[in-house]
């Protein structure tokens, strides 16, 4: 499904020039669950930007489905991205001002998808998170475990063939931390691909596959499954 | 502390450059807009103030009633101002003067025409006029003897030192230089160049001994602290113990009144100026609420950014009352920066704005006054922008702000911020319809039929032997190839000068007297003026012929009442003429009424006004220069001075005209500042939603989508000013419009493309920031770490 060969990314400011992803090569497979690991600010957030089609790589190729995206265009992009993949952030990124339900909402009406079917959608999701009650509440009334699985909810409502996670579990406790796991690994049974950036040995165990990166590299690949 | 306070402001200021300068830019252009438009309220409100004795001067009002309508002139008795003088108590002096005359000067080979009155010697003294050379006592010793301005004697001696000597007057008499006085300054009730004795100008006009003859305005200066109402009293039915059937009631009428309400409607004063002086210092104020507006707006919006240091300034033990002094000394420390720079901007916007109101201000720093005014205006600039701010701010709770918990601004605060925006943009659109209607009523009116041709029309006043020799004129005038027609006439058309109610005619309510217009005119002047005759024959080429026929317009064939006025018979005093002809209305005098009665004579005897209809198609310069040609040629010795009817024409809207300009200045400005503020507003809106433009992009939002997501409230914002401002606007000019008998109707369109207008300017404004905001990486704002 994703196959990256050679990307390369660098940063440039006045001063300084970061190389945040230096020939980076891997591939993921359809229905996999990967996790990539490594240290603070070795290139982990910046590769998963590029693979959610939100920032486009200086060099290298990107084939998603087997089409060559590295260089399209930011609508084509955004076209792509809102088809095709969901975002799970570790700090949840719902938008204050909208209710539960309307933030779930959202990708579905970029999507264009008509009012009635997409309360049917979001309810059935929001069911399946166990949130429905909470519905019209705001995102600051629900707590770190509540959001993050509005967050979800709202990454798996126009049904994402791929979800990217970055650091899904990163500001919750252990036991909602586990309870995310298991909404992934419940998604990923039932064929949605997802990549996973996380700090956590443990929430690395839920994946198939672990991607170890140093300094815009990868290091090593763990087979789990 | 206040050190503190200093610094902090300062950092302030200079850490949010972007706000600070839309904050002081704006309240600086407000500022200097409302510094312009007090300068010339100023100049207005001290108009006259040039003469010191002003409390006790005053100008004697004339009223006549006809048909139940008080008419009020200026215009009194010849024997009037010794009368009174020598009868009342409490009158210090009197003078007479003329209306204005314009003299031809000449000194050997140089001839100019100078502006000038001729006076009673107590008019010099009166009004305190200041001699450069000679003094007021002496100056009218002689009766050939002219008192001149500074400028005037510089023009024809290059020097003031001109005592004694001669010039030229109508290439007649010889008048002796017995005085020299400053120049008047621009803003007096006077302009003249010289000044001579009313005297010469009484003896060529024997009609001013009698006291039914009103011709010359009175000047009366009283004695201090005199009860002006006892004087008006006895003056009510003073001429009456003169002249027992004339129906004119004097009084006097203060020179501090005369610039500002010397209007009159039946008899009684009406806002006349002031008007327009009170309408616009409350524009400059408006100006300046507009930009105070701003500044309270991006202030409490920023006020996020400042929560920590008002927490930190709590904890260390700030009182509320402490830092709500902090804050307001804050905004009066920026808006004395910005009326520093509004200082700057009046200096070099003085010129333009001179040019565009046609008079002469200036600034001056080191005027108490001017100093003074501008740090009231920064003051309260400072108290009203910071007061809002400052309650808001310091009522932040310490334990909230400093735990990081978010602040919701879209409260009450966020509530009371559209609610000012919402004022701002709905006086704009009030400004912007107002320009518009002003305008459209001017063009209005001047595109009016007026019953006459008004262009390629030229009007001169006749030198010399010009009216004796007129045939003469007229025909070489003809021959010349240019020239239609020419006609002689006592006025000129725009302004027929004399009236009277002494007509009778058979069937006319003798209780009742009808003003009518009188003017004698040569039997060429219908065709020359391109008027056109209703009913009737016009007079026949021999103009002595119809020297007991009449003809009359249809507003007094109306009045007539008969069902035939050809051969009606109108007398006056025991004058019979016949009436003859009935010329469709024409507009003179008014330009906003419809005509008034009006009696065409055959009669040139008293004729001052040739006017010239040019050929339709030929080439103005040219045809002047033969025109000129053939009056220098048949009356040599003066200078060919003419205008064009079409232009004075144009000359009667100056003051629409002036308003007109400044409403279109000022609203364009208003809208200016405001969209100063929507710009500031729509930056910080976009700043403080950034990461939900972000998160929106990730989830597949369209840039389109999400600029119009932005815009949309703001529009919406001015489209709720638009449904405000619309009846307010609507009322203001309906309001306005009355005052006129001529006016234009008022068009939805003109709403709907100031609402228009209003929703692009802002869309443009707000777009710039939505559209930025939009285009943004979302990967930048979404970045946790
Ligand atoms: N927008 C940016 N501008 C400059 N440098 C950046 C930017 N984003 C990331 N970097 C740098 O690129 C490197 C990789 O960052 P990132 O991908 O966020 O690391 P990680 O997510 O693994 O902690 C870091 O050194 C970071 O400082
Ligand atoms: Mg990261």
């Amino acid at each position: 499904m994703i196959k990256i060969s050679d990307l390369e990314k660098i940063y440039r400011t006045e001063e300084v020039e970061t190389v945040a992803l230096n020939k980076l090569s891997f591939n993921v497979k359809e229905g996999e669950f990967v996790a990539v690991m490594g240290p603070s600010g070795c290139g982990k957030s910046t590769l998963l930007n590029i693979l959610g089609l939100l920032d486009d790589p200086d060099d290298g190729s990107f084939l998603f489905n087997g089409i060559e995206v590295a260089h399209f265009n930011e609508r084509k992009r955004a076209d792509l991205r809102k088809r095709n993949i969901g975002f799970v952030f570790q700090s949840f990124n719902l938008i204050d001002e909208l209710t539960v339900f309307e933030n779930v909402e959202l990708p579905l009406i970029y999507l264009g998808v008509k009012g009635d079917e997409r309360k049917q959608r979001v309810e059935k999701v929001l069911d399946k998170m166990q949130i429905m009650h909470r519905r019209n509440h705001y995102p600051q009334q629900l707590s770190g475990g509540q959001q993050q699985r509005v967050a979800v909810a709202r990454a798996v409502v126009n049904n994402p063939k791929l979800i990217l996670a970055d650091e899904p579990t990163g500001n919750l406790d252990s036991s909602n931390g586990n309870e995310v796991m298991q909404l992934l690994t419940e998604l990923n049974e039932q064929g949605t691909t997802i990549i996973m950036v996380t700090h956590s040995e443990h929430d690395a165990r839920y994946s198939h596959r672990i991607i170890r990166m140093l300094d815009g590299q990868t290091v090593t690949e763990n087979i789990l499954v | 502390m206040f050190k503190n306070y200093f610094k902090t402001t300062f950092r302030n200021l200079w850490k949010n450059k972007g706000y600070s300068f839309l904050n002081i830019g704006g309240l600086a252009i407000g500022i200097a807009c409302a510094g312009l438009i007090f300068l010339w309220v100023e100049d207005e409100l001290t108009f006259n103030h040039y003469f010191s004795n002003r409390d006790n001067l005053y100008k004697v009002k004339d009223r006549q009633t006809y048909d139940g309508t008080t008419f009020t002139f200026d215009a009194t008795p010849g024997p009037f101002a010794a009368g009174i003088k020598s009868e009342m108590p409490g009158i210090k002096n009197t003078a007479r003067t003329t209306w204005g005359n314009s003299v031809l000067f000449s000194l050997d080979d140089k001839t100019i025409y100078q502006q000038g009155l001729y006076v009673d010697s107590p008019f010099l003294k009166m009004f305190q006029l200041q001699f450069v050379k000679g003094n007021a006592t002496n100056a009218f010793s002689q009766l050939h003897s002219i008192v001149v301005s500074k400028k005037m004697a510089n023009n024809f001696f290059g020097t003031t030192n001109v005592i004694g000597k001669t010039l030229k007057v109508d290439n007649k008499d010889e008048y002796i230089i017995s005085g020299v006085i400053k120049d008047l300054p621009e803003n007096v009730s006077f302009k003249f160049d010289w000044l001579s004795p009313f005297k010469i100008y009484e003896d060529q006009n024997q009609w001013l001994q009698y006291w039914g003859n009103n011709g010359v305005v009175t000047y009366v200066e009283t004695q201090p602290n005199t009860n002006v109402e006892q004087i008006n009293k006895k003056l009510y039915g003073y001429i009456q113990t003169k002249q027992k059937e004339t129906n004119a009631k004097m009084s006097i009428y203060p020179m501090n009144r005369w610039r500002m309400y010397d209007s009159f409607e039946n008899g009684k004063e009406i806002a006349g100026r002031i008007k327009y002086v009170n309408l616009f210092s409350l524009i400059a104020w408006i100006i300046l609420i507009i930009a105070c507006i701003n500044f309270m707006n991006l202030s409490t919006a920023r006020s996020e950014q400042r929560a920590r240091e008002v927490g930190v300034r709590k904890v260390l033990g700030a009182g509320k009352s402490k830092l709500i002094s902090q804050f307001i000394g804050e905004s009066i420390f920026t808006s004395v920066l910005a009326a520093i720079l509004a200082v700057g901007i009046i200096y070099l916007s003085l010129p333009a704005f001179n040019s565009l109101v046609e008079k002469q201000l200036s600034v001056n720093v080191a005027n108490p006054y001017h100093i003074g005014a501008l740090l009231l205006i920064a003051l309260i600039c400072g108290l009203v922008a910071g007061s809002y701010p400052a309650f808001y701010l310091s009522s932040f709770n310490p334990v909230y702000v400093l735990k990081g918990i978010k602040i919701k601004t879209g409260g009450s605060a966020g509530l009371i911020r559209k609610g000012l925006v919402v004022l701002q943009f709905s006086i704009s659109v009030v400004l912007i319809i107002s320009t518009i209607i002003i305008y459209q009523q001017i063009t209005h009116v001047k595109d009016r039929e007026l019953g006459y041709n008004k262009q390629n029309l030229v009007y001169m006043y006749m030198q010399g032997k010009m009216r004796q020799h007129f045939n003469v004129i007229k025909n070489d005038l003809q021959s010349t190839g240019v020239i239609e027609n020419a006609a002689l006439s006592n006025s000129q058309v725009l302004q027929l000068g004399s009236n009277t109610g002494d007509f009778t005619w058979e069937g006319k309510d003798p209780s009742k007297q009808v003003l009518i217009t009188v003017e004698g005119v040569s039997p060429e002047y219908t065709a020359t003026m391109g008027m056109h005759l209703k009913d009737g024959r016009n007079f026949y080429p021999d103009g002595k012929t119809d020297s007991s026929n009449v003809i009359i317009n249809e507003s007094l064939a109306k009045i007539l009442k008969k069902k035939n006025v050809l051969g009606t018979i109108v007398t006056q005093g025991n004058t019979n003429y016949t009436i003859v002809g009935v010329v469709k209305d024409f507009v003179y005098n008014n330009m906003y009424a419809s005509a008034a009665p009006l009696i065409l004579f055959s009669d040139t005897s008293n004729c001052n006004v040739l006017s010239i209809r040019i050929k339709a198609g030929a080439q103005l310069p040219a045809a002047l220069s033969k025109i000129e040609a053939v009056i220098k040629n048949d009356n040599p010795g003066y200078p060919f001075d003419y205008s064009f009817v079409d232009q004075q024409f144009d000359k009667l809207f100056k003051t629409e005209t002036l308003i007109g300009k400044l409403a279109s200045v000022f609203s364009i400005l208003a809208i200016f500042i405001s969209c100063l503020g929507l710009f500031g507003l729509a930056a910080y809106t976009a700043e403080k939603r950034i990461k939900e433009i972000g998160i929106r992009k990730v989830l597949g939002a369209s840039v389109k989508g999400l600029a119009s997501l932005l815009s949309k409230e703001f529009l919406l914002l001015v489209a709720i000013s638009c449904l405000i401002a619309f009846p307010v606007a609507l009322w203001m000019m309906y309001d306005w419009l009355n005052g006129y008998a001529y006016r234009v109707k008022i068009s939805w369109t003109v709403f709907a493309l100031a609402g228009v207008l209003a929703l692009l300017i802002a869309l443009l404004t707000v777009s710039f920031q939505a559209i930025k905001a939009a285009i943004a990486n979302p990967v930048k704002s979404l970045r946790s770490e």
